[in-house]
């Protein structure tokens, strides 16, 4: 995960905690969606952000995942998210996202 | 002419420096800075690829031309572990080596900041002398080194000089240009020059593959990522300019745009759209590489065992030129746009880009045979985790077709296969953006292989910390009007030199109707000639002479004769004069211009298609386009002749072609440009259709077809052509009584032609398309004149056969006379002779109803 992003979702938590934070990808591809969800819940893999070694454990999810779209407004994530659906492989995203809760 | 501006040719090259890699790319220098004993850096230099195995890696020889986009599609990836026939040349250009480059850089120097050593240097000065492209003279700009290695170590290490290395040897330095400032220091001019000198590289190869005289350019548009500057100016600019200089464009000046990896296509657009408004008549859009990009993947590449595959300076020219009649048009009218509102997320900007120009040109997604978006070679990007950049736009592209219920979704695949390519070009930003295809693309267009292309450029603004925006800009580029004319009549051509018809009415075996497949049969109704029977008799073998079958319809009642043999399919189109069309019909006539002896669609010439003038002039637009499509001209080019009611006029068609009947309007040859139409336009047929009133079309046809003869025997065209309007449905065409045979015999070719194209079903589904797009509506907002509203409705009599006309009413007063005369128990008709509108009524009724019109005042 980009280095500023990981300082961003750093600061989000300390300001407000926990509980009251999910955080939401939108990364492209399985691999990358992954690597991003391990690095707000058990640290940043590649010991390189402000996130290494700092376990987060945040709740973390990708935008196509069905649990998320269920709370999505339908005309909206038509209107945004419906044609990349399309194109990712929403599946591999998942299953590299659960893996991900898995480890929690 | 269309109007457009052309895609004159492309032109793409590489330098190969696998020692800039090490020493000039960012990855490679930062690693340097951060981490001087890393294993990247150590294990680098075994992974770079010599000049050989960088000629015979596909893609690389895709770029400069000697192999195709289909080619690199069939080679199964990845590429890096297999070769090809490794060519320096190609069609397109040619990839150079780093020693060489290294004298060019020199060569585009000229404030003596480029110290090479003195043995290298004489080398390569033969070895540049030699390429046919730079030649000895400006070769010998080498012979002023003096240097030896020793100054030039001294240079590096105590002037903060930029190393030149070749094959790991110090060869030479870049020194800085100025003891301060940043902007001019030595890692800025040696990144500057680099750019410079592959795009004058580009520049050479495109005077060589277009042909053009270098002298004959007039403006060049630079379109790198580099700023050149100094720190009062930081990027002053004009990398254009100092690149075409060296490259000997001694007539060209130029400027620099820029906007991310988008620039290219932004460049583009600016230069097409330069061209077409006529400031300038041939336009250079070029770009440089990059230093820093080279082995910006590099990490990836090396832990995964691969060799640097960014080892290449590319460069690309590309000549944008007037319409030249055969080369593939940038349709300015086919622009999406990114813009400030747009928003970022996926979705909205293949919208913006794709969908929302092919929504207001009126094409479907897969309307574009190819799609050319970021081309980047997957073979760098994979491995570094960015996936295959063109793959994943064509899948964004393809499902926004599956959400507008264009494609299944079960043909995305093939959607991404056939609409596609794979990406040849390398990383460096903008020269990956959309551009690579253009040379391909020029070529399969002009072959017909393909129709339509979308160039698509994209550009990540917020690199530069100025906005947060992403940008993005795309255009249509389509086979040239002109050339699928020329194409149509050609054909016509070709039919009609097999016919062996000579006689008066013998069959010609070549022009049938459409749907058919019979000859086609014209019918002459030929009263009241000034020419005599000969000139019929002329005629008749001229046609004859073109493969068309004609009958002389002849005596006293000729025009009921030929409405039967129309009825009864003896003929299937006739030739006639003074013919009184119903109101709502017009006829668009067809005269040769002089200036270029091009035809031109005079829309129209006899006939009322509406009683008010603009109005009129709106349907007539309409009804030129439905004659000039009926011939062949797909998209004919619509412009409006300068009279009263023009710009009511233009502002009507506007509306009508944004409401989804699309007009191609044509531009002025004028310096002001626009549709509407100047007296020399008409001279130089600068629009496929012309549009005016009938009356202002009926005197041109008489100036254009009869000025060499001085007025008295019409010489030439095609005469006043078919009346077109709405349930009309027969093929009729109107000649005058000075018509001359060459003339008739070109009404006769003229109709032909039409009923080959099959006229009134064209009309049909134009007129049809016209009214969807809101005609009614747009002709009801033209205000109609004030009629006497103080006329109650008159009851029509009975009705009667008509066949008696009366001459010399206002048009305006028209439907007022035929009240009057209803109202006076006469039954009348309105109707439009060729000299102007007409009141029909019975023989019985003519001089009574001349009485009343003379006592209403309608007539003198």
């Amino acid at each position: 995960m980009d280095l500023e992003n990981q300082k961003r979702v750093l600061e989000y938590y300390e300001q407000y905690g926990k509980d009251d934070l999910v955080i939401l990808l939108g990364a492209a591809e399985g691999e990358a969606a992954g690597l991003a969800a391990e690095t707000v819940t058990l640290g940043d893999p590649t010991y390189a952000g402000p996130l290494a070694g700092v376990s987060l454990g945040l709740d973390v999810y990708h935008i196509c995942e069905p649990e998320v779209k269920a709370e999505v407004d339908e005309a909206v994530y038509d209107e945004q998210i419906s044609m990349m659906e399309m194109v990712l492989d929403v599946d591999d995203i998942i299953s590299e996202m659960n893996a991900i809760r898995e480890q929690l | 002419m269309s109007g457009y501006a052309v895609l004159g040719g492309a032109s793409y090259t590489l330098a190969h420096t696998p020692d800039m890699v090490l020493h000039n790319g960012t990855t490679q220098t930062t690693e340097r800075v951060v981490n001087p004993e890393s294993e990247y850096l150590k294990e680098l230099p075994n992974h770079l690829r010599s000049y050989e195995e960088a000629l015979s890696y596909l893609p690389n020889q895709v770029y400069i031309g000697n192999k195709t986009p289909e080619d690199l599609a069939q080679m199964e990836f990845p590429y890096y572990d297999k070769k090809t026939d490794g060519n320096r040349t190609g069609k397109f250009g040619e990839i150079m080596s780093q020693s060489e480059f290294i004298g060019l850089i020199q060569i585009c120097d000229v404030f003596d900041v480029v110290k090479l050593e003195k043995g290298f240097a004489q080398t390569i000065k033969q070895t540049l002398a030699e390429h046919p492209l730079i030649g000895a003279e400006r070769a010998a700009v080498l012979d002023k080194n003096e240097t030896d290695e020793a100054e030039i170590q001294r240079l590096v290490m105590e002037e903060e000089a930029e190393p030149l290395y070749d094959g790991g040897t110090l060869v030479g330095a870049v020194k800085r240009a100025h003891d301060i400032d940043v902007n001019l220091s030595a890692h800025v001019m040696l990144e500057n020059l680099v750019t410079k000198a592959s795009s004058v590289l580009s520049l050479l190869h495109l005077v060589q593959t277009t042909g053009i005289d270098p002298g004959s350019i007039e403006y060049v548009i630079d379109c790198c990522e580099e700023a050149c500057g100094d720190m009062n100016q930081r990027g002053g600019g004009n990398f254009a300019k100092a690149a075409a200089e060296i490259a000997g464009l001694t007539g060209a000046s130029g400027s620099d745009v820029r906007g991310f990896c988008a620039g290219p296509a932004h460049a583009l657009i600016d230069a097409a759209s330069l061209v077409q408004a006529g400031t300038f008549r041939a336009v250079v859009v070029t770009a440089g590489g990059c230093t820093a990009k080279l082995g910006m993947n590099g990490k990836d590449h090396v832990k995964k065992g691969l060799p640097v595959l960014e080892d290449c300076i590319a460069g690309f020219s590309v000549l944008i030129t007037a319409d030249d009649g055969q080369s593939p048009q940038i349709r300015t009218d086919i622009v999406g746009r990114h813009t400030v509102g747009t928003g970022s997320s996926p979705q909205a900007v293949i919208e913006s880009l794709v969908t929302d120009p092919l929504d207001k040109a009126g094409l479907k997604i897969t309307d574009i045979d190819k799609y050319s978006p970021e081309m980047q070679n997957p073979d760098i990007t994979k491995p570094a985790g960015a996936g295959n950049v063109p793959e994943a736009n064509y899948k964004m592209i393809g499902a926004l077709g599956v959400k507008r219920g264009e494609i299944e979704r079960k043909q995305l695949v093939e959607f991404v296969q056939s609409h596609g390519l794979t990406g040849w070009a390398p990383t460096q930003g903008h020269i990956p953006s959309g551009v690579p295809y253009l040379g391909f693309a020029r070529e399969d267009i002009m072959s017909g292989r393909l129709q339509r292309v979308m160039i698509i450029g994209k550009g990540s603004l917020f690199l530069g910390r100025m906005t947060n925006l992403f940008d993005g800009i795309s255009f249509v580029i389509d086979g040239n009007a002109a050339a699928k004319a020329a194409e149509t009549s050609d054909a016509a051509a070709k039919e009609q030199t097999t016919s062996t018809g000579a006689g008066l009415t013998e069959a010609g075996s070549a022009a049938t109707v459409a749907g058919t497949g019979t000859p086609v049969r014209i019918g002459i109704a030929a009263s009241g000639s000034e020419q005599g029977p000969e000139e019929y008799a002329e005629a008749i073998r001229l046609a004859g002479e073109k493969g068309i079958q004609v009958v002389l319809i002849d005596g006293e009642n000729a025009h009921e004769e030929m409405e039967s043999m129309l009825e009864s399919g003896q003929i299937d189109g006739a030739v006639t004069m003074h013919y009184p069309f119903p109101i709502g019909v017009s006829t668009v006539g067809k005269v040769v211009t002089p200036a270029k002896g091009r035809g031109m669609y005079l829309a129209t010439t006899t006939g009322t298609a509406d009683t008010d003038r603009v109005r009129a002039m709106v349907r007539n637009a309409v009804y030129g386009i439905i004659a000039a499509k009926a011939e062949g001209i797909a998209e004919p080019t619509v412009g409006i002749a300068n009279i009263d009611g023009a710009r009511q006029c233009e502002k009507a068609l506007i509306q009508l072609s944004e409401g989804g009947y699309p007009i191609r309007f044509a531009g002025s040859s004028r310096e002001d440009g626009g549709c509407i139409m100047r007296g020399n336009d008409l001279l130089q047929a600068s629009a496929d259709v012309m549009v005016m009133d009938s009356l202002t079309g009926n005197l041109m046809v008489k100036i254009f077809s009869a000025y060499a003869t001085g007025g008295g025997y019409e010489s030439t065209g095609w005469g006043y052509g078919p009346g077109i309007g709405e349930d009309f449905d027969k093929v009729i065409m109107i000649i005058s009584r000075a018509s001359g045979a060459p003339q008739i015999a070109g009404a006769c070719e003229y109709a032909a032609r039409l009923l080959k194209g099959d006229v009134l079903n064209v009309a049909k589904s134009e007129i049809a398309a016209a009214k969807k797009a809101g005609l009614d509506d747009i002709l009801d907002g033209i205000s109609r004149p004030k009629l006497d509203q103080a006329e109650e409705a008159v009851a029509m009599p009975a009705a009667e056969v008509v066949t008696a006309q009366i001459a010399g009413i206002e048009v305006m007063d028209l439907e007022d006379a035929v009240q009057k005369l209803w109202k006076e128990n006469i039954y009348a008709e309105s109707g439009m002779g060729c000299t102007g509108p007409v009141v029909l009524i019975s023989e019985g009724n003519l001089e009574r109803a001349k009485d009343i019109l003379r006592g209403s005042g309608y007539i003198k």
